[in-house]
C-alpha cells in the first residue's frame, strides 16, 4: 500500500505524507534548507545543539529525555547535512505506531507536538537563547569539529573534499570551523535562528500508517506550525548539469601525515558528461567501476591484487563527482594508484562486458526497490526529488536505469577525469 | 514445530528442529518487500581449542574470521559473493567472538539466490592458492581496525578482565597468527563445527511459513557429525587481571571504558540479568539520569554514554564507554553514583518509566527484517529469543534489578581502559 501526498502549508513550507504499513514505527522529520556559505555554516550547525537543550515548556534536556522515555522511548535526533550546495538542518522523531501500544493513546500526535515544540518553540530569555546553553554548546560543537580526526577514513575523505573545493560550497565541512565558532554571540545566533525559521525552506515529512486527513489537520492546527509565516525561501535547486566543471589541467596531489597504521587513499574524479540521462548513466558507470562486489575495483584491486580490504567508489550526482576510497599498506601507494588508473582507463576503452552492464542494472534496481523498505531512505529520496524540483517515482527511476546502454557508459567514461589524489599516511613514512 | 507469539506486538516465530539437528526459525512479515536470511554457526573467535574424538587441537587465532572470508570460494572457480551480487541481492557475512554468520537480503530473485547461498555454506573449497590469496586482504582489514581507537580500547578492556578466556584475542587475529592458517586447519574447523547440530537458519520476510520450511529443507544436504567434538574452555579465575590500561592515539579527546567482569555464563538466568542490567544503565547513567545531567552541565561530558552487557559461553561483563577531557573525574562520579543507588535503591517512578521505554524498544526491534534475523540468530546460541525477553520483561520486578545492581557493580571487578590523544609538539 503506497500513497504520497505533498501539501503546501504556506508558501515555502511543505508537508509530505508517506503512507506505509510496513513498519512498527512512524517517522517524522523537519528539514530546514539554506545555501551553504562559509560565513553561516558554523552558526547554522550550532542551532540544533541549542534547540535540543530546552523548549519553552520543557526547560531542560533532562525533562526532554524523561518525556521521550514516557512516550515509549520515542527517539529524537537532530543534526546537519549537505544536499549539493545546500546545508540541511535536520530534526527527527521516531515513535512506535499507535497500533502497538499497551493502552489506547495518540502517540503520533504527542510525538509530532514534541518535535515541533523542539524546533519552533525554543527556550528564550529576554528574546535571546540562554547564555549558559550557548557557552556549553559552543564547547560541544568545538569538540565535534576537533573530533574530525578521530575517524581516519572519513577524515581523509572530508579533507580531500575541502581541498578539491577550496573550502567553498559543497567542500565546506558540515559542522563548520573553529575560527567562526569563536565569533558567535548570543545576538548573532538568536538572529540566525529566527532567520531560518522565518525565511528558510521548510519541509516536514511524516511516514507511517495513519490517516492522512487527520495528520494533515493536526499539523496545520498545531500552534507552532500555524504561527509560521509564508516565505520565499532562498536555496539552490540541485541541477548537476548546470554545475560548472572545467577540464582538469593537472591532477592535484596531496599527502598528509597522521599517526595511522594503514594509508587512506582517496581519488576525487570529475565527470564532464552532460546529456539529460546523466544521473542514470553515472550510476551505472559507478556500479561497474567500484560500487558493488562485482566491480572492477573490488575484483582487481582487492580480490586479484590483494592490495586492500576496502576499495569502493561513490557517485555524488548533485556535484558530478566520483570518489574512490581505498585503505592500503603505505608503501603500496604507487602500485594502488596505478592499478586504480588502469581501471578508469579500461572503462574509457569499453573494457567491460554486457554481463557487467546487466549486473550493474540488477544491482542499482535492487537498491531502488530497497528505498521503500526503510522509512528514512524513503524520506531522503523524496526530499532529493523536492530539492531537484522533480517528481520521479521509483518505477520511472527503474525504467530510466533500464534504458542505459553500454555505449552511454563508454561515453560517460571518456568524460571522467581524475582531479585530486589524496593520501593520508603515517608520520613515520 | 514450536510457535511463539505476542498479541500486542503482533508477531510470531515458528521454530523447527530437523532430524539432522539443524534448527530453522521463521518470522513471517506480511507485506514486506524485503526478505532476509541468515545462517549462523555456533563458532567464533573464542573457539580456538578443542578435542575431536580423542585428539586435541589448537588452531591459530583469527581462524573463524579467515574461514568466513574463504567460504565464498567455489570449486567451479566462481565466487559466491559475485554470483549473489549479480542476482541483485545484498550478501554478506560476519564473525564475532562466538558466532559466524552468512546472510543475504533481497527484494527480487530470492530463490535463485537461496540456491547459491545454501550451496556455498554447505560446500567449502579451500586450496593452497586461494587461502594464500586472502592473506593480504585480511592483513589490511586488521590494519584498518588498528586505526579505530574504540576497538583498541575495547580489546584492552578485555585483556584487563580475562586471564585465559580467548575473548581477550582479536577476532581477526594478528598478522603473525593468520600466517599459520592453511587449508588443513580450515577444513578441520569446517568439518567439525559447520555441522547441522551446531547451526541455525533464520528467515524473515513475506513467504508463507509452510513454503519456506519446505524450500529450505529440500536444499539441505549436510549430515550430522559423526565425530565427537568438545570445546576446551580455559579455566578463568573470577578475579580481573589488572585494573587499568592507558594508550595514546591520534584522537581529539580522551575516550574511556569502564567494564565490570561478571560471574560466568549461566544459561537460565541470563535473559533476566541482561534486562536488569539494561534498566540499571538507563536509570543510573542514561540521558534522563541526574548523573548525566550533572556531568553535562559541568562540561565534563558532551554526549551520552554507550553501554552493553556482553555474554556468551563462559564470559559476561558490562561495559560503559564515554568521552571526556576529565576522565578521572567522570569515572569517579560514575562510581559514586553506583554506590548511591546500591545503597538507596531504585525509585518506582524511574523503574516504570524505563520499562515503558523498553517496551517501545521491543516493538521497534521488529521493524526491519535484517534486525529481526540478526537478533534471533544472536540470541539463539545463547539459548533464548526475543519473545523470551518480552516474557521475562513483563515479569521483571524492581527487587530483582536491585539485587543485580549489588552483584555486578563491584569495585574489585572493575577495569578501566583509556585512549588519550597524542600531545602535538605545536600545541605546547
Amino acid at each position: 500500500m503506497k500513497e504520497n501526498n505533498n501539501i503546501e502549508i504556506k508558501e515555502g513550507i511543505k508537508l509530505h505524507l508517506i503512507k506505509t504499513d510496513l513498519f512498527k514505527t512512524n517517522l517524522a522529520c523537519v528539514l530546514i534548507t539554506v545555501p551553504l556559505k562559509k560565513e553561516d555554516v558554523t552558526c547554522n550547525a550550532l542551532i540544533p545543539f541549542l534547540l535540543r537543550r530546552g523548549t519553552e515548556n520543557l526547560k531542560t534536556q533532562y525533562e526532554i529525555s524523561e518525556t521521550l522515555e514516557n512516550l515509549y522511548g520515542s527517539i529524537f535526533d537532530c543534526g546537519v547535512d549537505k544536499s549539493g550546495d545546500n546545508q540541511v538542518i535536520k530534526f527527527y522523531m521516531d515513535g512506535i505506531n499507535d497500533k502497538f501500544l499497551l493502552s489506547e493513546e495518540k502517540l503520533l500526535n504527542q510525538d509530532l507536538s514534541l518535535l515541533f515544540e523542539l524546533v519552533f518553540n525554543p527556550l528564550l530569555e529576554n528574546g535571546l537563547f540562554k547564555s549558559d546553553f550557548l557557552e556549553m554548546e559552543k564547547n560541544n560543537l568545538e569538540n565535534v569539529i576537533k573530533g574530525k580526526i578521530d575517524d581516519k577514513d572519513s577524515y581523509a575523505f572530508n579533507d580531500c573534499l575541502e581541498k578539491m573545493y577550496n573550502n567553498e560550497g559543497f567542500g565546506l565541512y558540515k559542522y563548520g570551523y573553529l575560527e567562526d565558532l569563536n565569533k558567535i554571540t548570543l545576538e548573532k545566533i538568536t538572529e540566525a535562528y529566527f532567520r531560518l525559521i522565518n525565511n528558510a525552506k521548510i519541509d516536514i515529512f511524516v511516514s507511517g500508517d495513519f490517516d492522512f486527513k487527520e495528520v494533515e489537520d493536526f499539523i496545520k492546527n498545531n500552534e507552532n506550525i500555524s504561527k509560521l509565516q509564508a516565505r520565499k525561501p532562498d536555496y539552490i535547486i540541485n541541477n548537476p548539469l548546470k554545475e560548472n566543471k572545467n577540464k582538469t589541467e593537472k591532477i592535484n596531489e596531496y599527502k598528509e601525515k597522521m599517526n595511522v597504521t594503514q594509508g587512506k587513499l582517496i581519488l576525487g574524479l570529475n565527470t564532464l558528461y552532460t546529456k539529460e540521462n546523466y544521473k542514470y548513466v553515472g550510476l551505472m558507470y559507478n556500479a561497474i567501476l567500484g560500487e558493488s562486489a562485482n566491480s572492477k575495483l573490488f575484483q582487481n584491486v582487492r580480490e586479484k591484487a590483494g592490495l586492500c580490504y576496502t576499495a569502493k567508489s561513490n557517485f555524488i550526482k548533485q556535484k558530478r563527482n566520483i570518489f574512490i576510497k581505498c585503505g592500503i599498506e603505505i608503501p603500496n601507494y604507487e602500485k594502488a594508484v596505478d592499478l586504480i588508473k588502469v581501471q578508469i582507463d579500461e572503462m574509457k576503452d569499453g573494457q567491460f562486458t554486457d554481463e557487467d552492464v546487466e549486473n550493474a542494472k540488477t544491482y542499482i534496481i535492487s537498491g531502488i526497490k530497497d528505498i521503500e523498505t526503510e522509512q528514512d531512505s524513503e524520506i531522503v529520496y523524496y526530499y532529493g526529488q523536492e530539492m531537484s524540483g522533480t517528481q520521479e517515482d521509483l518505477l520511472e527511476y527503474i525504467d530510466k536505469i533500464n534504458k542505459v546502454g553500454k555505449e552511454d557508459i563508454i561515453e560517460f567514461a571518456k568524460n571522467v577525469e581524475i582531479n585530486t589524489i589524496y593520501f593520508l599516511e603515517s608520520k613515520n613514512s | 514445530m514450536q510457535i511463539i507469539e505476542n498479541d500486542k506486538i503482533k508477531e510470531k516465530v515458528y521454530i523447527k528442529k530437523l532430524q539432522n539437528g539443524l534448527t530453522i526459525m521463521v518470522i513471517p512479515k506480511k507485506g514486506s518487500q524485503k526478505k532476509y536470511i541468515i545462517w549462523g554457526v555456533n563458532y567464533g573467535s573464542v573457539d580456538n581449542h578443542f578435542m575431536v574424538n580423542d585428539e586435541e587441537f589448537k588452531v591459530p587465532d583469527g581462524i573463524a574470521h579467515y574461514l568466513e572470508h574463504k567460504m565464498f570460494e567455489q570449486r567451479n572457480g566462481k565466487n559466491s559473493l559475485d554470483v549473489l551480487t549479480s542476482l541483485g541481492v545484498d550478501a554478506n557475512a560476519y564473525t564475532t567472538n562466538n558466532l559466524t554468520a552468512y546472510l543475504f537480503e533481497s527484494t527480487d530473485n530470492f530463490y535463485e539466490a537461496l540456491d547459491e547461498f545454501m550451496d556455498y555454506v554447505q560446500n567449502p573449497y579451500y586450496t593452497d592458492e586461494n587461502v594464500e590469496k586472502e592473506r593480504g586482504i585480511i592483513e589490511q582489514e586488521i590494519m584498518m581496525y588498528d586505526d579505530y581507537p574504540e576497538w583498541a580500547m575495547y580489546m584492552n578492556a578485555m585483556r584487563l578482565m580475562y586471564h585465559n578466556n580467548p575473548i581477550n584475542i582479536d577476532i581477526a587475529g594478528t598478522k603473525e597468527s593468520i600466517a599459520k592458517i592453511d587449508k588443513e586447519n580450515l577444513y578441520r574447523v569446517y568439518n567439525n563445527f559447520y555441522v547441522p547440530e551446531n547451526m541455525a537458519i533464520v528467515f524473515c520476510g513475506d513467504i508463507d511459513e509452510k513454503e519456506i520450511f519446505e524450500e529450505l529443507e529440500k536444499r539441505i544436504t549436510m549430515k550430522s557429525n559423526s565425530n565427537d567434538v568438545k570445546r576446551i574452555i580455559a579455566d578463568e579465575p573470577e578475579e580481573i587481571v589488572e585494573k587499568r590500561k592507558e594508550i595514546n592515539m591520534d584522537i581529539s579527546m580522551p575516550i574511556f571504558t569502564i567494564a565490570y567482569k561478571d560471574k560466568k555464563y549461566d544459561d537460565k538466568d541470563m535473559v533476566k540479568r541482561d534486562l536488569a542490567v539494561e534498566i540499571i544503565m538507563y536509570i543510573i547513567i542514561g540521558k534522563s539520569s541526574s548523573l548525566y545531567r550533572r556531568l553535562y552541565e559541568e562540561g565534563l561530558i558532551y554526549s551520552d554514554f554507550g553501554f552493553d552487557y556482553e555474554f556468551a559461553r563462559n564470559y559476561s561483563h558490562v561495559y560503559i564507554q564515554g568521552q571526556s577531557y576529565e576522565v578521572e573525574k567522570v569515572i569517579n562520579e560514575i562510581k559514586n553514583e553506583f554506590d548511591y543507588f546500591i545503597n538507596q535503591g531504585i525509585s518506582d517512578k524511574d523503574f516504570s518509566r524505563i520499562k515503558r521505554k523498553l517496551y517501545g524498544d521491543f516493538v521497534r526491534a521488529f521493524n526491519d527484517v535484517a534486525n529481526i534475523g540478526n537478533n534471533f540468530i544472536n540470541k539463539y546460541f545463547k539459548g533464548s529469543n526475543l519473545f523470551d525477553y518480552i516474557e521475562e520483561f513483563e515479569a521483571l520486578n524492581k527487587d530483582y534489578v536491585e539485587e543485580v545492581l549489588k552483584e555486578v557493580f563491584k569495585e574489585e571487578k572493575k577495569v578501566v581502559s583509556i585512549v588519550n590523544p597524542i600531545q602535538n609538539e605545536e600545541e605546547k
